[in-house]
């Protein structure tokens, strides 16, 4: 079983993006989401490998709309609710 | 464990677990060869369901040639090099 992560070699998606981005966020929530990972990582709520399966299980439609802090969200989001967090 | 060494010809495992792995779906059934040996790293898999103590695997980097995975689409000659554990691998039997 892949999923919609998984998209390596599959045509239909514009060309790859390759100017280079200086700025490492576009909008201070961005910022946020990125600081909150890396404690909930240290703090060993979750390690990385949970990290990355979480945003793995986004609903497929939802992952394709959703930018980069965007995904990582959606998986502190889930994590923290499967981990009795939130 | 540490099955194979720079050098060796390996394929990727025909595999399509349901939780997490490391290793693209575009390389599995491929051949390719052992470029280096990195030493022995926690299972990603394992460790993506919350195991605290994952198994240890040897983790290789591992060269595929474009034409193996894509065919004569690949346009050009070169190659695809991933970071995989051992337990993704076969030995490649020549044939």
């Amino acid at each position: 079983m892949t999923r919609i992560h998984d998209v390596g070699g599959m045509h239909g998606f514009d060309p790859i993006d390759r100017h280079e981005d200086h700025e490492p966020f576009h909008n201070e929530w961005e910022a946020r989401v990125f600081a909150l990972n890396r404690l909930l990582l240290r703090a060993g709520v979750y390690n990385l490998d949970e990290f990355r399966h979480a945003i793995e299980r986004m609903d497929p439609a939802e992952y394709l709309e959703s930018s980069y802090y965007e995904k990582w969200f959606a998986g502190i989001e889930r994590l923290l609710g499967e981990k009795g967090v939130l | 464990m540490q099955r194979f060494h720079v050098g060796d010809a390996v394929r990727a495992r025909v595999m399509n677990p349901a939780g997490h792995t490391r290793l693209p779906a575009y390389l599995r059934g491929k051949p390719g060869t052992v470029e280096s040996v990195h030493g022995l790293f926690p299972l990603a898999d394992e460790r993506a369901r919350g195991v605290e103590d994952a198994s240890r695997q040897a983790l290789y980097t591992v060269a595929f040639r474009a034409e193996e995975v894509w065919g004569a689409d690949a346009g050009e000659a070169f190659a695809i090099h991933a970071d995989l554990w051992d337990g993704y691998l076969e030995p490649e039997i020549s044939r």
